[in-house]
């Protein structure tokens, strides 16, 4: 076969693209004239062609609910599956409350430094004394309860699957779409499905956050077995290594760091969902977020929030470091600092305290390996009793080796004796600080100073009336009104066709007819005109400020915490003080998603200039090129699969932020999938949700190809 | 299929690999296809075609080709690493192919191990747990496969390295694991591919030594796969010349260097140093002259003066060899008694025996005229070396124009 593509020349496509722009520009402003000619009216998608998919739904739905005590599916399956879950939650969370907070403190202390040395377990102590400060350590007990047992659940299904699709290419061509529509899908399509099949307490949140968590675990742990070499699969083949001992001996702990990898971001993403699980009963940190959203009570919700950002980043740097022990136990050498920076090691009193503290931690490793070795010779000395002498010594070796553990549970079996005897009771009241106050005075001033700045049109009202009157309403006008719904699907077609070839052209026809025949076609409309506005407004941003941290380290650090803010807190707490800032409507959701999709934009754009060859960059300053010239000419040329791959993450975050948008005033398909959800419409939500995908799917998949369409061409 | 009758201990016939959807079709077409043709009309790449060689116990048999000649697949296609498209190949009379999974493991376990080009050791594992994986997915307990993994490091040289990982270990010594690993099993098979091409040049002729050092002690079978003609040259008893996945030509070094079947063959022995490849037994000739002890002296005289020669080799009845006659002890014979020629004999003559190298027969034919007399274990004598041999073998034959065949050597 001939490949059109590659034989024709540069000239040809240029060609190409200008017919397609032709065509654009006939289809955008001659075609509507006509149409407006024609007795027909085209402008909205025909109610005649509506499914009303909502019926057979609900209808559906009727039957759950009335046969959910009958029903075999229930009977032998949801319900014992649901009862298990309801149980593990229950342990997980007696187990943490039950435990007296000191004792919590000192586990955390212990697996920080087991984890990452000092400076993790430190974190995870300061990020615990937080959670109990501000009022909020039940709630974030409860919540990281559920977590782990969603966690759990999670890698219990995702390990084995990723081991069998690396395995089997067939399973894991079958299970690659399947990821793809699980990672695309918002959240709350499946919200409602899980709340009717796992109707028990906070099930149903653990079920949705399982499905949320579950890709990476199986993604990675199948990449990582991939990605060992096949030299070395072979040489264990050659010695007469049966599958599963390649398997065990060399396959999974090659792909470990990877695995361990998909464990973190698996841990990530169920803290990522915690406060949309908590729409549907989770309870805990979420439910207060949520809670003071409804109150619009900023000050309450940003705690919880930092609640979560706390946890999330404890939790990230526990297992990140479990995931680099192995590397990092080789190159720990003595005079490492294990709290501050090693670049402070130029200043005295940095080096007397860091001395200070690596005694502290050779006497506590000495001190653990005398307990050890002491609960080794006793257990041995039991053992040769029975004359089991090679146990005994494989025992002393054992406990030698983990003699770091064997403190940890002494340390902690001690604390646990003392709060028994002296009851610690609650996190004290006195610890607890109130941070409510300020910062709910803090946003009150800047909503009544920031609104309107004097008489000028300066400040967040004139910007949001900028938003609605020059961007959201002529857009929306534009493709609900002006242009007739063919011309839409026709355009779109169009570029999909330019961006990303025949086959998704076709395919994104297919998806905005279905959201027409969906009877979703004016609220998407709508939605699409919100979500071009958000991700333009993102790339405007994010692009210049990308090349700027591209060219220099120092805005680079200065907006590392920023993005690292930004990216794990919750986007419902900075909701808040948008909508006090910017009015219920639909401008506080698109800057909500302007700053949820932020974080990528600037990083991806960022990580692809840096990344650009240095020798490419080299011969250009070679022949003079000032660093403008490099930048235009080599850098971002270069960089934009990268930069483009920053776009496609931009448009995906928007649209997830779709929902969340809906719920403070954007409208749209948002509003529907919420108000299904609220008003238990299951038939509704589920015709919005899928709306909400098939837009993220056509633009995903445009993106994506026109991304990998121009990395062939710089290869 | 049984094998035929061979004592080989290993046996490939009309082995056949080819990639692609439907490699059996392939199969049907002319074998006198080449490899371009094949894969411009069917989408198949051939790797291996038709290929059919025995190694016997205790040989090294090398298998020599550029990058792309299929190598690699065809001692792949032994131990069925790669399945091999059609053929069969027999170790020690037993059908590889027609073998289980199971039988295939054991046969892998016990009786072959390989040493690979990027050593492909497990880096995760201490050099102690790499040497011993072979015995422990044998099953062999902890004490005694660290044992024996302990003596083969010794024996290459790595004894205080056990507990090292491979990461913090040179490239050579890398290959040392590498060869442990492989030597830890004791197998009586041991397939090398590639093992020193990723090393440089000094390790390399240094490893190389070694091999045939260890080989000396243990007599394994070896099929060692190079792209480099001299280490072909240096280790094998036995080359086989591979080019489009089809065997070129197979003999000893010597054979292949004085004789090589293609120009394309022809290619690679330019840059072979032939004096240290080329021996006695490749460049003797029949001794002109031959003659007994009760012989006449005046008839041996005659026949050396027919043939210009300027000595006799002297041989008694069972043909075990007694010295050289030189002409002028005819001519002018010291103490000659009439009736025997012994006394007349240079018995402490320089001799030299079948596998001595053209290097030192330049030497020995330096000092002097008289031809050598190539003596064999036997001690008889199997021919004669003299001056002009020695220069005859050591001239480069002319050299073919215009191949098209040229390899490139990089």
């Amino acid at each position: 076969m001939i490949n059109w593509q590659s034989l024709s020349s540069r000239a040809a496509v240029n060609k190409r693209d200008i017919l397609a722009l032709a065509a654009l520009f006939v289809i955008i402003f001659l075609l509507p004239l006509l149409f407006a000619q024609l007795p027909l009216n085209v402008s909205h998608f025909p109610e005649a062609l509506n499914l009303h998919l909502r019926q057979p739904i609900d209808q559906f739905q009727d039957w759950v609910v009335g046969h959910r005590a009958t029903s075999p599916a229930f009977v032998y399956f949801f319900d014992p599956v649901s009862d298990a879950i309801d149980w593990g939650i229950r342990r997980a969370e007696d187990f943490l409350l039950g435990t007296p907070w000191p004792v919590i403190l000192l586990a955390a202390f212990l697996l920080g430094q087991w984890a990452g040395g000092l400076r993790v377990a430190l974190l995870s102590v300061a990020g615990l004394v937080f959670m109990g400060g501000v009022g909020l350590w039940t709630e974030s007990l409860q919540t990281l309860a559920l977590m782990l047992v969603a966690v759990l659940i999670s890698l219990a299904i995702g390990i084995p699957l990723g081991i069998l699709a690396a395995r089997y290419d067939r399973l894991d061509s079958l299970l690659r779409p399947v990821l793809d529509a699980m990672q695309t899908m918002p959240a709350f399509v499946y919200l409602i499905p899980v709340l009717l099949f796992f109707g028990i307490a906070r099930v149903p949140s653990v079920v949705a956050t399982v499905i949320y968590a579950l890709p990476p675990a199986i993604r990675l742990t199948n990449l990582g077995i991939r990605q060992v070499p096949g030299a070395t699969v072979e040489a264990a083949r050659s010695f007469g290594s049966t599958p599963r001992q390649t398997l065990v001996k060399v396959q999974l702990p090659l792909a470990r760091p990877t695995i361990m990898a998909g464990v973190n971001q698996t841990i990530m993403m169920a803290l990522g969902i915690v406060v949309i699980a908590a729409l549907i009963g989770a309870g805990g940190l979420g439910r207060e977020v949520l809670i003071s959203l409804q109150r619009l009570r900023v000050g309450q919700g940003l705690m919880a929030g930092l609640a979560i950002v706390f946890m999330a980043i404890i939790l990230d740097r526990i297992s990140q470091g479990f995931a680099r022990q192995e590397l990092a136990s080789t190159n720990r050498g003595a005079g490492r600092f294990v709290l501050l920076p090693q670049s402070w090691a130029k200043f005295g009193p940095a080096r007397a305290l860091e001395g200070l503290l690596q005694a502290g931690l050779r006497q506590a490793a000495a001190f653990a390996r005398l307990l050890a070795d002491g609960l080794a010779s006793v257990a041995g000395a039991g053992l040769r009793l029975f004359g089991l002498n090679d146990a005994a010594a494989a025992l002393a070796s054992q406990f030698r080796r983990h003699s770091f553990f064997i403190g940890a549970v002494f340390l902690l079996a001690v604390a646990l004796a003392v709060t028994a005897v002296f009851p610690a009771g609650d996190f004290p009241q006195a610890w607890q600080f109130d941070l409510t106050r300020p910062v709910d005075n803090a946003v009150s001033w800047m909503r009544d100073n920031l609104y309107q700045i004097g008489d000028l049109p300066l400040g967040t009202g004139p910007l949001s009336d900028f938003l609605v009157i020059y961007g959201l309403n002529p857009l929306r006008n534009f493709l609900q009104n002006w242009l007739p719904w063919p011309l839409v699907i026709l355009g779109v077609t169009l570029l999909v066709y330019l961006a990303a070839g025949g086959r998704l052209a076709i395919f994104s026809a297919a998806g905005l007819f279905v959201i027409g025949l969906l009877g979703m076609w004016d609220m998407a409309m709508d939605t699409l005109s919100q979500v071009i506005v958000a991700v333009a407004v993102t790339a405007l941003i994010a692009l210049p400020l990308g090349v700027l941290s591209a060219r220099s380290d120092a805005v680079e650090l200065t907006l590392r915490p920023v993005l690292d803010l930004l990216q794990t807190i919750p986007p419902f707490v900075y909701l808040v003080p948008v909508i006090m800032l910017f009015n219920i409507g639909r401008v506080p959701g698109i800057i909500a998603s302007v700053l949820y999709a932020l974080p990528p934009g600037i990083r991806l754009t960022n990580l692809g200039i840096r990344q650009v060859s240095h020798s490419a960059v080299e011969a250009s300053q070679a022949f003079g090129a000032t660093g403008r010239q490099t930048l235009f000419k080599v850098q971002l040329p270069l960089a934009l699969p990268s930069i483009m791959m920053g776009v496609n993450q931009i448009v995906m975050m928007v649209l997830a932020m779709v929902i969340i948008s809906g719920l403070v005033g954007g409208g749209g398909l948002g509003l529907e999938a919420v108000t299904g959800l609220a008003k238990n419409q299951t038939g509704r939500g589920i015709e919005a949700g899928l709306a909400i995908v098939i837009l993220a799917m056509i633009m995903d998949r445009a993106t994506q190809a026109w991304v990998k369409r121009r990395q062939k061409y710089l290869k | 299929m049984t094998q035929p009758k061979s004592d080989a201990q290993i046996l490939c016939k009309n082995v056949w690999k080819v990639f692609g959807p439907r490699p059996e079709q392939v199969r049907q077409l002319d074998a006198g296809l080449t490899k371009d043709e094949i894969l411009a009309q069917t989408g198949h790449v051939v790797a291996v075609k038709d290929v059919s060689f025995e190694v016997q116990k205790g040989e090294i048999f090398v298998v020599m080709g550029l990058s792309g000649s299929g190598k690699s697949t065809l001692v792949r296609c032994i131990s069925r690493l790669i399945e091999p498209t059609d053929g069969h190949v027999w170790v020690d009379g037993d059908d590889i192919l027609a073998m289980s999974r199971k039988q295939l493991r054991a046969l892998r376990r016990h009786k072959m191990s390989m040493v690979f080009q990027h050593f492909g050791l497990f880096p995760h594992r201490k050099i102690i747990d790499n040497v011993a994986y072979g015995l422990e997915v044998q099953g062999i307990k902890k004490a005694e496969r660290h044992a024996r993994a302990r003596e083969v490091l010794e024996l290459v040289g790595l004894a205080g390295w056990e507990n090292h990982y491979p990461g913090e270990l040179s490239g050579g010594m890398q290959q040392r694991v590498g060869i442990a690993r492989a030597l830890a099993v004791d197998p009586e098979i041991m397939l090398f591919d590639e093992p020193f091409s990723a090393l440089d040049p000094l390790i390399r002729r240094e490893m190389q030594d070694e091999l045939l050092a260890l080989q000396k002690m243990m007599h394994k079978t070896i099929i060692f796969i190079t792209h480099d003609f001299l280490e072909a040259v240096k280790l094998g008893d036995r080359i086989a010349i591979m080019k489009d996945g089809q065997v070129v030509q197979i003999g000893t070094p010597a054979q292949v260097v004085m004789n090589p079947a293609t120009d394309y063959v022809r290619e690679f022995t330019k840059d072979v140093p032939r004096s240290r490849v080329i021996t006695a037994q490749n460049v003797m000739q029949p001794p002109p002259v031959v003659a007994s002890p009760t012989d006449a002296a005046e008839a041996v005289a005659q026949k050396l003066a027919r043939f210009e020669c300027v000595a006799a080799c002297v041989q008694d009845e069972q043909g075990h060899f007694l010295g050289l006659l030189p002409r002028e002890h005819l001519a002018d014979p010291p103490q000659y008694n009439g009736d025997d020629l012994q006394s007349l004999l240079v018995d402490d003559c320089p001799t030299i025996t079948p596998d001595t190298l053209l290097v030192e027969l330049i030497r020995l034919t330096m000092n002097s005229d008289a031809p050598l007399p190539v003596i064999n274990k036997q001690n008889r004598l199997a021919g004669v070396v003299d001056r002009s041999m020695v220069m005859a073998a050591l001239a480069t034959p002319a050299e073919a124009a215009d191949s098209e065949e040229k390899p490139t050597l990089q």
